[in-house]
């Protein structure tokens, strides 16, 4: 992926996410995410995506 | 700290309005191209109009050059217009080159941007120099050119009439009021253009909630010149800021606002300096500074559909706002200025169908939607619209250490050459390996320019000028009589013309200026080989280029410029 498809990427998805509006879009991640998830289709990948994403954020208080 | 504001390191010249020889309160003669506004943008029209030997008539409604730093950033592509100009030395001696910059997310450095430099560039891909030195430093080259310019200060646009032959305007000055006519209007007045609302004409698009305060600071600090971008700082939590450094010790912050702040309340000093002081107290700047100046500023994406209406043409601001992000807004009317001055001198002068004016507003509208795509992107990042791009900004900035992959997506996608893929005035041409495509500007390379008994370093762009060149790549330096013949063709037609051959060896007898390719890097950075042709506009954007045959090289040359010029 360039530089640009990812800035054409990035942009669809906070526009679409706009769209829907703040109260959908933990729905609408979670739905990316799991087409994502299938589309990767290695279980350890994902694995590690998983725990990517969750480094360096705070747990609730 | 301070608040005592200081005023900027600059003095301005002041003059004095005058008027024109009147007979009924009406100016006796007729011009040619008036210009209405003073700025970067018409001064650079004016010079380019008199680099063609067009004569010009210029309106500023102020008594000076503008005051504030505004515009402070310029590309190496309007250095390259700046110098044909021939303004170029103003800029490189005061203005600060620069070459990138860096982004943080609260205490990590996640990006480290540089613009392309490499050994063939001539020029910086950026200085900085607040808008009055641009601004001065035309003047200064508009000013040599008095016979060509002549400049009315203290001039106000009241009332504009056109019509299919021109256009009269009502002027106001403290000298009294009359009335001008012009065969062509220019329309160079900025943002709130006056032109452009005499002539019922509205900008279209896309205005921004998000909003800045931009501040200028005296402080005198001796850390490098580059663009450094905040994001969630400690010393302003939650906020983005901005901060560039220009000549003579002044510094230029810009910090978002919140979202619900009071921007009336957010530019008073007592607000706006402990902020400044934060900033500068986690920079780890500890000299004394000064405020100089306090604005608030919102994105604005909007252009007019046309550039050209009738005898009226819109250039810079009056024809498009793009956000400052990625410094596109007087980079932006520079080349505006660049593109129509040839096309309107050429027209003006009857060496082309005024129709040529209408590729002016097609290509310079084609930019702007380029311009305002890029702008919009990086609005979108340094001022998000919705919670959306806010949400995911924020995961960007906090990948954006570990993962490099998303690191692009902060760059702020600076200015830089826009190419007219899609002009009615490029020609049909040759596929080459590399090189500019017809509508790409030239890319630069060193070359030594050799002359009849002198032999200097120079650079490709140094041989473009106020003309049509062709540039012919052959062994030696030696062209076919089929090519040479272009001279007396395209005098028989009379398109200001020069043919530069660029050799690939050193050329042993020259016939006229030519380029020797010392390095051999040209040749194949244009995909050139002996026999290969570049056509090239005065404004340095390639009109046509082929390879083979000379005649009917020279043959597709002169159709290229005839249709560009009449068809």
């Amino acid at each position: 992926m360039t530089d640009s498809e990812l800035d054409r990427v990035y942009t669809r998805l906070c526009k679409t996410m706009t769209e829907l509006g703040e109260a959908n879009a933990p729905l609408f991640l979670a739905r990316f995410a799991l087409l994502a998830m299938e589309q990767i289709g290695n279980a350890q990948a994902s694995l590690d995506l998983i725990d990517a994403a969750r480094e360096g954020m705070a747990m609730p208080q | 700290m301070s608040t005592a504001f200081k005023p900027y390191p600059f003095e301005a010249r002041q003059y004095d309005a005058h008027l024109p020889e009147l007979v009924d309160g009406r100016e006796t003669a007729r011009h040619a191209v008036t210009i209405v506004g003073g700025g970067p943008v018409g001064l650079a029209i004016a010079l380019g109009l008199a680099k063609h030997g067009v004569r010009s008539v210029l309106i500023e409604a102020d008594e000076s050059v503008c005051y504030g730093s505004r515009a402070i950033c310029i590309s190496r592509r309007s250095l390259e217009i700046i110098e044909r100009l021939g303004a170029l030395d103003g800029f490189l001696a005061k203005g600060l080159p620069w070459t990138g910059g860096r982004s943080f997310y609260r205490h990590d450095e996640v990006l480290h941007f540089t613009m392309p430099q490499d050994e063939n560039q001539k020029l910086p891909p950026m200085v900085n120099l607040a808008q009055y030195h641009i601004e001065q430093f035309l003047l200064d080259a508009a000013e040599r050119h008095a016979g060509l310019i002549e400049i009315r200060w203290r001039t106000r646009v009241t009332a504009v009439q056109h019509d299919a032959h021109g256009a009269t305007l009502t002027l106001a000055t403290p000298a009294g009021e009359y009335e001008a006519r012009t065969d062509w209007l220019v329309a160079a007045d900025g943002g709130r253009s006056l032109v452009r609302d005499a002539l019922g004409l509205k900008l279209a698009g896309t205005s921004y909630e998000g909003r800045y305060v931009i501040v200028d600071i005296l402080l005198d600090s001796a850390r490098p010149t580059e663009r450094l971008a905040y994001f969630d700082p400690a010393s302003n939590p939650g906020s983005t800021v901005l901060v560039h450094k220009q000549p003579d010790n002044v510094w230029r912050i810009d910090y978002q606002l919140r979202d619900g702040e009071d921007a009336d309340e957010a530019v008073k000093p007592e607000n706006v300096m402990p902020r400044v002081q934060s900033l500068l107290d986690m920079m780890g700047e500890t000299a004394p500074w000064s405020p100089i100046w306090i604005t608030i500023y919102k994105a604005n994406a909007l252009t007019l559909e046309r550039y050209r209406h009738g005898r009226a043409l819109f250039a810079g601001d009056a024809a498009h706002l793009v956000p400052i992000f990625g410094v596109r807004g007087a980079n932006s009317g520079i080349d505006d200025a660049d593109n129509l001055a040839w096309k309107l001198a050429w027209v003006a002068q009857g060496r082309a169908d005024e129709r040529l004016l209408d590729s002016y507003s097609d290509e310079r509208v084609f930019a702007a939607h380029e311009n305002l795509s890029y702008g919009t992107k990086s609005t979108e990042f340094m001022a998000p619209p919705s919670f959306a791009f806010e949400l995911m900004r924020n995961a960007v900035l906090s990948l954006a250490l570990k993962h490099p992959g998303v690191r692009s997506l902060i760059n702020p996608r600076q200015t830089s050459a826009i190419a007219y893929t899609a002009s009615p005035l490029n020609a049909v041409s040759d596929t080459l390996a590399s090189g500019p495509a017809p509508g790409a500007v030239l890319p630069e390379c060193p070359l030594s320019i050799v002359d009849s008994g002198s032999k200097n370093k120079g650079y490709l762009t140094d041989l473009v000028g106020p003309r049509l060149t062709a540039f012919y790549f052959s062994a030696d330096g030696s062209v076919p009589p089929a090519v040479e013949a272009l001279e007396a063709a395209f005098a028989a037609r009379d398109v200001p013309f020069a043919l530069v051959p660029l050799a690939q060896h050193e050329p042993a007898d020259v016939a006229r200026r030519c380029g020797w390719d010392h390095t051999g890097r040209l040749f194949p950075m244009y995909g050139a080989t002996a026999g290969t042709l570049y056509l090239v506009r005065p404004d340095g954007h390639v009109l046509g280029r082929w390879q083979g045959n000379d005649g009917m090289l020279a043959q597709r040359a002169l159709d290229a410029v005839d249709h560009a010029l009449h068809a």
